[in-house]
Parts: structure tokens; C-alpha cells; sequence
């Protein structure tokens, strides 16, 4: 990283960390969502932009992780903290037996995530099932007062879900950095160019794929546990839905697959695009259902088709930072 | 327009969209401003849309019906909850002193806590989760059932059929579509049903199905071998068509179709698909009081804002959309203020009688958690290409019909 981007990335954390200062309720919700979407799009990214393994069903692990920490919550009053210890090692299990059953039969690319939206599909059909989780009529995490901060309980005002989201993208961030920079993460991208290639160089594939699954979906389970307490209610039906895995991954689409500030700058764009085009639509006084999600479309595939590896690479170049992938 | 003025109107436009969020302090009116959080896209539209129209028609009749200026400030939801929590925080920064909707439960919930969190109130129109108003919430108020007692009504109303028509049916056949709503109704309906001994029949079988089934010839025939004397059907709007058409094509003639409360069977695609084959069928949900005042001065409010539209159609979403808005205007008009802390207290002092109101239920009074109980289901059957309220008899427009005219014991 050379000198203007550290000043850059500087300059970025600065104006995060101060942004509850200066910022309304409404520009918090929408700092808070692109965020998570961040940071979950990170997650998502060791496993397809690192590893080259493309899940279309990380929305599997944001539920399980929301419901394990909320119903341990709702049922025993167990803080998030506790909870979220159980949702990382049930949602590392899933990922292990998806990477397991996935890389040990040889099933890859188009197949892998077909097998991995089928696991999300039948949790969501699971959870519909169990009562003790709300069943399909969801599950409502008691809402206390919110003025007072309560980090055992992660309860309190908008800036501390803020700043707790705030301090996971960084976090991600910065131990994305790191993999990218280890062994693993030279071994992932190895895998993800040419996986013959690189078993033939003597990396054990199933091994380092394995890795990339667990940790992806550890991180996820973790922006599971925070959706959970933020929302703080659950519906099988909205969780687990796919549209959720799409959400995910549109980010790190959009913003730059394998890249560090990808994810980061894809679910700025989408967030803002998306309310951006709603705030535009009202300016000019256009009241048609639909129309923001046309122009959203638009805009989306003229990235896709101007930008084919994504707006950071290109936005990098322009600002004279060195490329991240 | 030049380019150049075009695309300075647009910067324009940009700034102040970019800048409104950062608090810019707008002028305060005499209105009352009504936040509407309504799905006008996304899977939920054609409800969104069908909610949306009562209120659209509402400043108006309010206006003339209580004196009260309101201003709706309309916000898409799109479906997403994520969206619904967003456009509530966006609608309370613009100055909404109060929320209606939103029509899911899931969206609905992430709105009450942006409610609570900000002390504005929220007025639903339609959400059935029973926990949102189990909260402890104070700025959360609901006049809409919730989903046990949707299903209790439903089943009620059965029995209530069977007395009015003299019929004793023995036997059922359940069939249900698998998803979330299906499951959730099939699961409160096998709950309820065992302890309702006013109700004559058994369940001889339960079938689930998939509501995205384009065929449902193996389904059909399963039901028609039970022998059962009605078919209890909880169903969507396609696979309802494509069920009945399958129950023609197979002579399958039962007593009768009842739904103890879902969509489809009264919607205006069910009778446009299906003339004169969609008639008989009952459902047993959520209606508007077709003998109320309020009800004919919001039908004529429609039909002009809506002159193609049938008001038959968009009842429910029309009438406990309309009726939330009213809420707000009657405390509005009660507290004379738009503090938030003051209209809450207003709401929860609300006493609306049933001339006042648009859905079906006695008088709209909150309860200590915000809800109002005695909201009614209604026996609604296809007579004559309309869905028709039958009972309860009080606002019956016409006589239930049952065992259908086709009836044959097989």
C-alpha cells in the first residue's frame, strides 16, 4: 500500500469514525446496512473472490448464526456474546459438510453452488418447522429501552450498532489483508487460477478450499449474530431466502472480486445507489412503483458491462493506488 | 428544456436529495403528516398497491368526514425488510409525526422498533404476528387481527355456515400450499380444530402442496378419493385457479369449498379466470363492513380516484388501510397537536364507533399493549362474479350458499 492510499484509508476511517457526529438517524441506518453488507460481502469473498469456490447460499449462515444467538437470547436470556460462540461453530459444522461433501465427491464450480443454495433451501424449510424457534411465524427478540448502551446484552442507541458494525468490516478487513498476504491466501488465489495447477505444485486443494468454507462461514455467522440483535426479529422465510444470498454476494460483484476494498466499495455503491435513486425519484416528484428498481437494473448492468472486474480495480488505477488483487 | 438547464435541474435535484438526509430543517405545517410504508414493488406489489389506494383516497374523505388536514408522505418498501427500516427512518427525519403500515409482519416489526426507538407512533394497517404488539411497546398500535385469532375466526365461521344452512358435513379433506403462510395456517388450524367441538366434520386427510405447482391432477385425486363431504383449502391465488379447474376436469363436486381464512379464492383474477366455476366458493378472512357509513363514503371516494377498479376487490387492504389513517386523524384532531408523545397518548384514548370505521369489528378501542380486539372475519363467497359477505348475518349482504348448487355425494 503506497503512501496516498494510506492517506486515503486514513482519511476513510476518520470520517466513519466521526460520521455519528455529524450524521442523522436515517444516514446511520444506511452507514449501518452498507456496513454489514460489507462486511458480510467480505466473508463471502475468502470463499469466492480468495478461494474461488461460488456460493449462492451464504444466506444459510447469516440464519443460522441470527437464530442460534437470538434463540439462546430469547429462551435462556444468554447475551449475544455467548451466542455468538455457538453460531460460529454450527455454522463452521454446515460449512464443513458442504465443503466436505462438495470437495471430497469433486463437485465444483455451477454444481457447488447449487449444492450450496439447496443447503440454504432446506435450513429455511427446516426452520419453518421448528416451534421452538417461532417456526415460520418468526422469532421476536424482547426490544428493551435503547437509550443506555448494554454491551453484555448488545443493546442500546443506533451509533453503537454503528460502531460495533464498524469495527467488524474493519476487522475483516484488516484480517483479509493478512490472509491475502499468508500462505493461505497465496494458496486460495493459486486455487482459484487453475486448481489442477496448483495441486500439481503439491497444494493440498481439499485442504485449503476446506479452510476457505469454515472461515467464510464463521465470519457470516458473526453478521448473523448482529442481524439477530439489530432487527431483532426472525423469519425463516426472509433470512434464508435467497434474494439474502444475492444481496451478498451483488456487493463484492459489483465492487471488485478478490479484491480488499471490493466488497467495502460494492455495498457503499449499491446502498447509496439504491436510496440515492429513491431520494431522486421523490426530488423530482415521481411517484411510480418499480421505477427506482428499472433504474437500478440500468445502472447495475451498465457496471457490469463497462466495469467487467468490478468498480475498484478501475477506481484504484484512477487514484493512483497499487491493485489489491 | 436545454441540455445544460436539464442537467442543472439534475444536479439540482442531486444536491438536495444528497444533502436532505444531513437534517436540513424543513418548515413546519399544520398537517398532520402520515409516513406510509406500504410493498408497492417487489413480490408484495399488487397487495402494496391495493393497500395504497386506501390511502390515497384518505386526506380527502378524512377531510371531509373530520375536519383534519393530512398529508400523506408515501414510501416503497420494496418488499425488504432492510428497505422498511430505512424508508421509516427517512419518513421520521422528513417530519412524518406518524407511521401506517406495512402490510408484512417481518417488515412491519423492523419499522415498530425505528417507531419506538424515535417515539413516533406507528399504526398498523395489516401484519398478523401476534409478538409485535407483545413487545412492551408504547408507539406501537394495531387494528388488525392477529394471526391466532384470524384462524379462530375462521374456524368460528365455519360452524356458523353449517348452523345457517341446516348442514352437517362429516368430513374434510385439508389441502394446503407448503410455504411459509401455508404451514403456518395448516399448523394453527391442527392446533385449533381438535378443541372445537361446535365443528361437525373430521379431517380425513391433509394435503400439502406446492403453491407453484402447475399441475395438480395427482392432488386432486387424492382429495376426491377421501370421499370427503367439503374440501378445506388454504390456498394462494394461481394454484386456487389451477385447483379448480382440476376439480371440474376431475367431476369432483363437494359440498363446498371453505377457506378458514387466505387469499385467492376472492380475488379478481380467481373470478375473472375462472367465471362461473369460481362461484360458491367461501373464505372465511379479514373484510370490510359493507353496511357501514364510513364504508359508502370511502366506496364513492374510490370509485372516483379508481373508476375501472371494483372496490370488492381491494376491500380489506382499502379499509384497514383507510382505518389506520383515520386512527391518526382522530387522535390528531382529539390531542390538536403533533407531538408524537401527546398522539400516542391520544391513540391509546381512541374510541372510533363502527358508523367510523371501514373494516369489519366493533368499535376501535386500543388495549394496554396497543391492540384492538374484536376485529371480525367475514364469510365471504363468490355470488354472481363478486365476493359477497354472508355472514356474520348482521352484515350479510346475501344468503351463504352451501352445500353448492353442483353438490353430488359421490
Amino acid at each position: 500500500m503506497n503512501r496516498r492510499a494510506q492517506t486515503l484509508l486514513a482519511l476513510l476511517a476518520l470520517a466513519l469514525l466521526v460520521l455519528p457526529a455529524f450524521a442523522s438517524n436515517y444516514v446511520m441506518s444506511v452507514a449501518t446496512l452498507i456496513l454489514f453488507f460489507a462486511f458480510t460481502g467480505q466473508a463471502w469473498n475468502v470463499m469466492m473472490g480468495f478461494a474461488g469456490q461460488l456460493s449462492l447460499g451464504h444466506s444459510l449462515y447469516v440464519g443460522v448464526g441470527a437464530y442460534t444467538a437470538a434463540g439462546l437470547f430469547f429462551h435462556y436470556g444468554l447475551g449475544p456474546w455467548a451466542g455468538l460462540w455457538l453460531a460460529i461453530l454450527l455454522c463452521v459444522l454446515l460449512g464443513a459438510a458442504i465443503g466436505f461433501l462438495a470437495f471430497r465427491f469433486g463437485i465444483s464450480g455451477v454444481y457447488f453452488a447449487l449444492l450450496t443454495i439447496a443447503f440454504a433451501e432446506f435450513t429455511r424449510i427446516g426452520f419453518d418447522h421448528i416451534d421452538w424457534l417461532g417456526g415460520p411465524g418468526g422469532l421476536f427478540i424482547k426490544v428493551a429501552q435503547r437509550d443506555q448502551i448494554d454491551l453484555l446484552n448488545f443493546r442500546g442507541p443506533p451509533a453503537m450498532y454503528y460502531y460495533a458494525m464498524l469495527a467488524l468490516a474493519a476487522g475483516a478487513l484488516a484480517l483479509c489483508a493478512w490472509l491475502l498476504r499468508s500462505r493461505a491466501g497465496y494458496y486460495w488465489q493459486a486455487i482459484r487460477e487453475d486448481e489442477e495447477a496448483a495441486q500439481a505444485l503439491g497444494i493440498n486443494t481439499f485442504r485449503w478450499k476446506m479452510l476457505a468454507v469454515i472461515l467464510s462461514a464463521a465470519m457470516t455467522a458473526v453478521s448473523g449474530v448482529f442481524f439477530a440483535f439489530y432487527y431483532n426479529n426472525l423469519f425463516p422465510e426472509q433470512i434464508f431466502h435467497i434474494s439474502r444470498s444475492i444481496e451478498i454476494i451483488l456487493g463484492p460483484i459489483i465492487g471488485g472480486i478478490g479484491t480488499l476494498f471490493g466488497p467495502i466499495l460494492g455495498a457503499a455503491v449499491l446502498t447509496l445507489l439504491a436510496d440515492g435513486i429513491t431520494e431522486l425519484m421523490s426530488a423530482f416528484g415521481i411517484e411510480i412503483p418499480g421505477v427506482k428498481q428499472v433504474f437500478y437494473g440500468i445502472v447495475l448492468l451498465v457496471v457490469i458491462m463497462f466495469l467487467p472486474n468490478g468498480i475498484w480495480p478501475t477506481l484504484a488505477r484512477r487514484l493512483g493506488i497499487a491493485r489489491q488483487r | 428544456m436545454k441540455r445544460r438547464q436539464f442537467n442543472q435541474a439534475l444536479a439540482a435535484a442531486g444536491i438536495a436529495a444528497g444533502l436532505a438526509p444531513f437534517g436540513i430543517v424543513r418548515a413546519q405545517s399544520q398537517k398532520l403528516k402520515v409516513g406510509v410504508l406500504l410493498p408497492r414493488s417487489g413480490v408484495q406489489a399488487l397487495i402494496g398497491q391495493s393497500c395504497q389506494k386506501g390511502a390515497d383516497l384518505a386526506p380527502a374523505v378524512i377531510r371531509q368526514v373530520l375536519g383534519v388536514d393530512i398529508e400523506l408522505m408515501n414510501a416503497d418498501t420494496e418488499s425488504n425488510a432492510d428497505t422498511a427500516r430505512t424508508r421509516a427512518e427517512r419518513l421520521i427525519q422528513e417530519g412524518a409525526h406518524v407511521l401506517v403500515g406495512a402490510f408484512d409482519s417481518g417488515h412491519t416489526a423492523a419499522i415498530a422498533q425505528v417507531a419506538e426507538q424515535r417515539g413516533i407512533p406507528h399504526i398498523i394497517n395489516v401484519a398478523a404476528a401476534p409478538q409485535i404488539t407483545e413487545q412492551g411497546y408504547k408507539f406501537v398500535f394495531r387494528n388488525f387481527p392477529t394471526a391466532i385469532d384470524l384462524t379462530r375466526n375462521g374456524l368460528a365461521l365455519m360452524g356458523e355456515i353449517f348452523r345457517t344452512t341446516n348442514t352437517v358435513p362429516r368430513s374434510a379433506v385439508f389441502m394446503h400450499v407448503n410455504d411459509t403462510f401455508g404451514q403456518a395456517m395448516a399448523k394453527g388450524v391442527g392446533a385449533m380444530l381438535p378443541h372445537l367441538d361446535f365443528l361437525p366434520f373430521k379431517v380425513l386427510d391433509t394435503i400439502a402442496y406446492d403453491p407453484a405447482a402447475k399441475d395438480l391432477t395427482v392432488e386432486v385425486s387424492k382429495a376426491k378419493a377421501t370421499n370427503a363431504d367439503f374440501l378445506m383449502l388454504v390456498c394462494r391465488l394461481n394454484d386456487a385457479i389451477i385447483l379448480r379447474r382440476e376439480m371440474a376436469k376431475q367431476r369432483w363436486n363437494p359440498m363446498g369449498i371453505i377457506s378458514p381464512g387466505s387469499p385467492g379464492l376472492y380475488e379478481e383474477q380467481y373470478t375473472k379466470a375462472l367465471g362461473p366455476l369460481a362461484e360458491y366458493a367461501i373464505c372465511n378472512t379479514v373484510w370490510f363492513n359493507p353496511k357501514s357509513e364510513m364504508t359508502k363514503t370511502v366506496g364513492a371516494a374510490f370509485r372516483q380516484q379508481n373508476p375501472k377498479d371494483m372496490l370488492d376487490f381491494h376491500g380489506t387492504n382499502v379499509g384497514y388501510t383507510f382505518d389506520a389513517i383515520m386512527i391518526a386523524a382522530d387522535a390528531f384532531r382529539r390531542a390538536r397537536t403533533t407531538d408524537p408523545k401527546a398522539l400516542a397518548d391520544a391513540i391509546r384514548q381512541t374510541d372510533i364507533p363502527v358508523s367510523r370505521r371501514m373494516s369489519l369489528g366493533g368499535p376501535i378501542r386500543f388495549n394496554p399493549k396497543g391492540q384492538v380486539e374484536g376485529n371480525l372475519s367475514a364469510a365471504i363467497q363468490n355470488l354472481k362474479g363478486r365476493p359477497t359477505v354472508t355472514l356474520p348475518a348482521e352484515y350479510a349482504e346475501a344468503k351463504v350458499v352451501f352445500p353448492s348448487p353442483g353438490y353430488k355425494k359421490t
